[in-house]
């Protein structure tokens, strides 16, 4: 376990040793400071003259959910270009620096290398996410009635979404040497994800239902609502851990190629 | 050591390792003591890199045993790992930490416990000479630095067995001294391979050395089995001014029962160099020369040289064989 925090803590400080780490935090505090501010004002506009914008349209609306349940549903984009961005060097780097080969000589097992890293980039991401607090601070500051519940479910949710996420593009980035690779294919992978969450608005049937089933973003869904569904939980955990093992099997593959 | 079944760190048993079609490694089989410093010597492709990268657990061979202090690599990776410090043919490490910070990653990882860090990293800095640079980042520091941030990560938590891939390309004259002298003092409890292309170093550092082409090992014994063995050889090189009379002296010097491991090579202006190795007992020059100006052979050139080691490298790469040499 030591060893698996050692690896998880290197990897952690080498998202702060390159601008790209500090500039992705940054961008990403921006555009979803940009969404709060947006759902905020749009939610003081209707809530200032509800008739002109016709009650019946927000049936069951409730500030929380206005504000969190959607900003929580829009931040779930941002995911889809952050991600490959910042797991893009986590195995390739150490490909092309060979510092993996160095790794492998340690007595490491593979298991505590590819949880290392992934634990690592976990943190940072984590990191990411507790100057999202800070909005509910404001929201508190302007008045808003916060209903913790909802809006926590909405952390959790966020929290696993990105986790599976990150499994995925860890994974990618553990098959290639190249970061831009990596970034590409990660990118496209969690772009097919997402799109199996419109083939059930298109079609329906069997094959329709599985395809949403497999989503993450059907699942996520829930918890932006406020639902707390053991099923999503569930799937949630088996993505990860999916992954985590396809991660495991690609960095073994050294040994197979005899 | 306690017994002589400990002393043995290293052991290759009948080890191959292929890529696909191709044998990077034959059947190779060794041992390596404690207090042994053993150079591979080979050309580029040899399979060096190879060998060290299946000691050092990087990837398992495809058939035969690797023992590191007993331990069977393929059966316990960890727990033979342990007694195991590595320094790759590149050393890049993180262009992006420091090297204070890297050296106690390493530490980390090599399962140095936490009480012993500090002065565990702080001993083997200053025994790499690498106090004054541990606050720089390892981006910023010259190869030879480099290089012994490297040696100082294979060194920590104190493996008593050391694989050091080129350990001195690259480097300038005064860092290769250096190094040497690092790896000398290192070999004295240690069992070391270290692998190189250059001979020199072989025979100033290694107290046993093993040819290696083609992933088999072509001669290994110790400098002074082959010093012995060079004492016995030596080398007379012919030059002849005419083309023409190039198969007629092929001829002659073979008809020659002295003459072993004939090679002619094509020189500049047309003149042709001719070389064979022999015995030292009888020097041949007084034959040949007659030899020569009676067949009418326009000999311009003849020289009788010491064989050095290259020679007998360059010979063996050639033949591909050991000849009555080393067997």
């Amino acid at each position: 376990m030591r060893k698996v925090l050692a690896i998880a803590r290197k990897e952690f400080g080498s998202c702060f040793h390159s601008w790209l780490g500090v500039l992705m935090a940054a961008l990403f505090l921006m555009v979803s400071g940009i969404f709060f501010v947006i759902l905020v004002l749009n939610y003081v506009k209707i809530s200032m003259n509800p008739q002109q914008f016709g009650l019946s349209n927000f049936s069951g609306i409730n500030q929380t959910q206005f504000i969190f349940g959607s900003f929580f549903t829009n931040i779930s984009i941002i995911l889809l270009f952050l991600v490959p961005i910042l797991t893009m060097r986590s195995f390739t780097e150490e490909k092309r620096g060979e510092t993996l080969e160095l790794m492998f000589t340690y007595p490491l097992s593979d298991f505590e290398i590819v949880a290392g890293k992934q634990l690592g980039i976990v943190w940072f991401f984590e990191v990411l996410l507790l100057p999202l607090l800070g909005y509910v601070a404001v929201y508190r500051w302007i008045g808003g009635e916060v209903d913790w519940g909802p809006v926590l479910l909405g952390f959790l949710g966020f929290w696993l979404l990105a986790n599976a996420y990150l499994a995925v593009g860890v994974f990618i980035s553990s098959l290639t040497r190249s970061p831009m690779v990596s970034a590409l294919g990660t990118f496209s992978l969690l772009l097919v994800f997402w799109i199996f969450d419109w083939v059930d608005d298109i079609s329906s049937g069997i094959w329709a239902r599985l395809f949403s089933e497999l989503s993450p973003l059907a699942h996520y869904r829930n918890f932006t609502i406020g639902i707390l569904d053991v099923q999503d939980l569930v799937y949630f955990g088996f993505f990860f851990f999916y992954f985590l093992f396809l991660t495991l099997r690609s960095i073994e593959t050294r040994n197979w190629k005899s | 050591m306690k017994n002589s079944h400990s002393d043995i760190l290293i052991k290759f048993d009948k080890v191959s390792k292929k890529y696909g079609s191709f044998h990077a490694l034959r059947d190779v089989s060794f041992e390596v003591r404690a207090g042994e410093i053993v150079g591979f010597l080979g050309p580029n492709g040899a399979g060096k890199t190879t060998a060290m990268r299946v000691i050092s657990g990087f990837f398992p061979p495809s058939s035969g045993r690797v023992f590191i202090r007993g331990i069977d690599m393929a059966k316990h990776p960890q727990k033979a790992k342990k007694a195991l410090g590595y320094l790759p043919e590149t050393v890049s490490l993180y262009p992006d930490m420091k090297v204070l910070e890297y050296l106690r990653f390493v530490a980390r990882l090599k399962g140095v416990p936490a009480h012993e860090l500090g002065d565990h990293v702080r001993d083997k800095m200053s025994f790499c000479g690498l106090l004054e640079v541990g606050h720089r980042l390892i981006g910023r520091l010259s190869k030879g630095y480099r290089q012994r941030v490297g040696f100082a990560q294979a060194l920590m938590a104190d493996p008593s067995v050391l694989v050091l891939d080129e350990p001195t390309t690259g480097l300038d004259p005064t860092q290769i001294r250096e190094i040497r002298e690092l790896v000398r003092a290192l070999g004295q409890s240690r069992a070391v391979i270290l692998s190189t292309h250059i001979l020199p170093e072989v025979s100033m550092l290694c107290n046993r050395v093993m040819m290696i082409n083609q992933g088999q090992i072509l001669a290994s014994g110790t400098v002074k089995e082959l010093g012995s063995c060079l004492k016995d050889r030596e080398a007379i090189h012919l030059r002849l001014k005419d083309r023409k009379d190039h198969d007629l002296a092929l001829k002659l010097l073979r008809a020659m029962p002295e003459v072993e491991c004939l090679n002619t090579e094509e020189e500049i202006k047309g003149e042709t160099c001719i070389s064979f190795e022999t015995s030292p007992e009888e020097d041949l020059r007084p034959r040949i020369t007659k030899l020569f100006v009676e067949q009418g052979i326009s000999l311009v050139e003849i020289q009788r040289k010491q064989m050095s080691l290259e020679d007998i490298f360059l010979g063996l790469l050639k033949n591909g064989k050991l000849g009555r040499r080393f067997s």
